[in-house]
């Protein structure tokens, strides 16, 4: 017989095992992980999402699609994309692009960011906000970001005549690497940090 | 809380959207276990899972296959026809020299999804004829890894971005791959709403420890 505290228990972030919290390093009995990890518990978090802001800035200043037609290059940056499909009227389109490519990386970094500090310092320890829920929410629509990469690659893909053709800018590059590492930042942050500091 | 030894653990359950504790109870067939506090899917009961497991994934990998060979649009521009495939997709990056997101594209939308769905027909396989403890295990592992990444779904809305953005420049024909696709995409949403890997390691629990099985 041994006795847990029922808030001592918590669940591994890859085959969703309940585990008893062993302190400093507990491995996750069913499979293995390390669960949590005392001295590194948000730093790898914050290195990731520090890399993916970093690579978020070339991504809106250089031009992620260029369309070379009749030896005239013109460059659009992810902005410049979305108002140009506003001045041509597909509205849905342009949102959704916007969505995924702008708002939604700029909330992915600032719920992290929220989430990072508030569970080292003070300011989270109001309850008013569901912070497990926040950072599901965060997970659930991160690989959304990806859109915009995809969809460059399909015209550069499709698009490549004489005369008219379809490349990826720069900021194909920069920006997959951020979402790349938005990703890993959510996903090594520790959920159980927000457990403690409820 | 007391507990008779470290696998009793297995009994309880914490949701993955609000981290409330539960204990795991016999079910219906057919029916689902939800949260008490957020209302999320906590677990569900199906006695034919395997069966419908194996015989969605084996669908699913036909579909993906299918979408992979055949072309997914053509175009008709300036009197030239071209067409785009799955995996012309990312080649088509690396001719340009982006290495890098041709890499990313190429694990996200075709090497990820594979692996999917050929786990899943091995797992199911296994847990069919019970055999494979530790290799079901390790494939679990493995499955809980590689899930997150994988974008199908996201490479279809992307499918359809870009046709909007061809659209007055361009005549455009969907190839047969588009609607392998959209199928390979519902079989895949289907598996990731109704099978979660929690309920596929319950059930592997109920096959080989309750029946002795080593």
């Amino acid at each position: 017989m041994i006795e847990v505290n029922e808030d001592n228990l918590l669940r591994c972030h890859i085959c969703e095992a309940v585990n008893i919290d062993k302190g400093e390093e507990t491995t996750c009995r069913r499979c293995g992980t390390i669960i949590y990890h005392e001295v590194f518990s948000t730093q790898k978090s914050w290195a990731y999402l520090i890399t993916a802001i970093i690579a978020y800035i070339p991504a809106n200043l250089y031009p992620m699609l260029i369309t070379k037609q009749f030896g005239a290059v013109e460059g659009s940056t992810i902005l410049g994309g979305v108002v140009l499909l506003w001045e041509h009227g597909s509205y849905p389109i342009a949102m959704i692009i916007f969505v995924a490519s702008i708002l939604i990386p700029l909330m992915k970094f600032l719920v992290l960011i929220y989430l990072l500090i508030s569970v080292k310092y003070p300011i989270g320890k109001d309850k008013s906000v569901d912070k497990h829920k926040l950072y599901y929410m965060t997970e659930a629509v991160g690989p959304w970001s990806m859109i915009d990469v995809f969809v460059v690659a399909i015209l550069a893909a499709l698009i490549h005549l004489a005369n008219v053709e379809i490349v990826a800018g720069t900021a194909a590059t920069a920006f997959a690497t951020s979402v790349f590492f938005t990703l890993l930042a959510a996903h090594a942050f520790d959920e159980r940090l927000i457990k403690e500091n409820k | 809380m007391k507990l008779e030894n470290e696998d009793a653990l297995d009994n309880l359950i914490i949701c993955h959207q609000c981290y409330t504790l539960h204990e795991e109870v016999p079910i219906k067939d057919g029916t689902k276990a939800v949260c008490s506090s957020c209302g999320g899917i906590l677990y569900r009961y199906d006695s034919k899972l395997i069966e419908y497991g194996l015989a969605l994934s084996i669908t699913g990998l036909i579909f993906f296959i299918l979408a992979n060979i055949f072309p997914i649009v053509k175009i008709e521009l300036l009197g030239h026809e071209q067409f785009i495939t799955i995996p012309k997709t990312f080649i088509a990056l690396f001719d340009n020299g982006f290495y890098v997101v041709g890499l990313l594209c190429a694990f996200l939308i075709f090497i990820f999804p594979f692996m999917i769905f050929i786990i899943n027909i091995v797992l199911f396989t296994l847990l069919k004829f019970k055999v494979g403890k530790t290799f079901s295990k390790e494939l679990l592992i493995l499955l809980s890894h590689i899930k997150p990444w994988s974008m199908s779904d996201i490479f279809l809305i992307s499918i359809l971005v870009a046709l909007v953005k061809l659209i007055g420049y361009a005549q455009i024909n969907m190839g047969t791959a588009f609607w392998a696709l959209v199928v390979f995409v519902i079989i895949d949403l289907y598996i990731t709403k109704m099978i979660h890997t929690s309920e596929i390691w319950m059930l592997r629990r109920r096959i080989y420890e309750n029946k002795g099985y080593r």
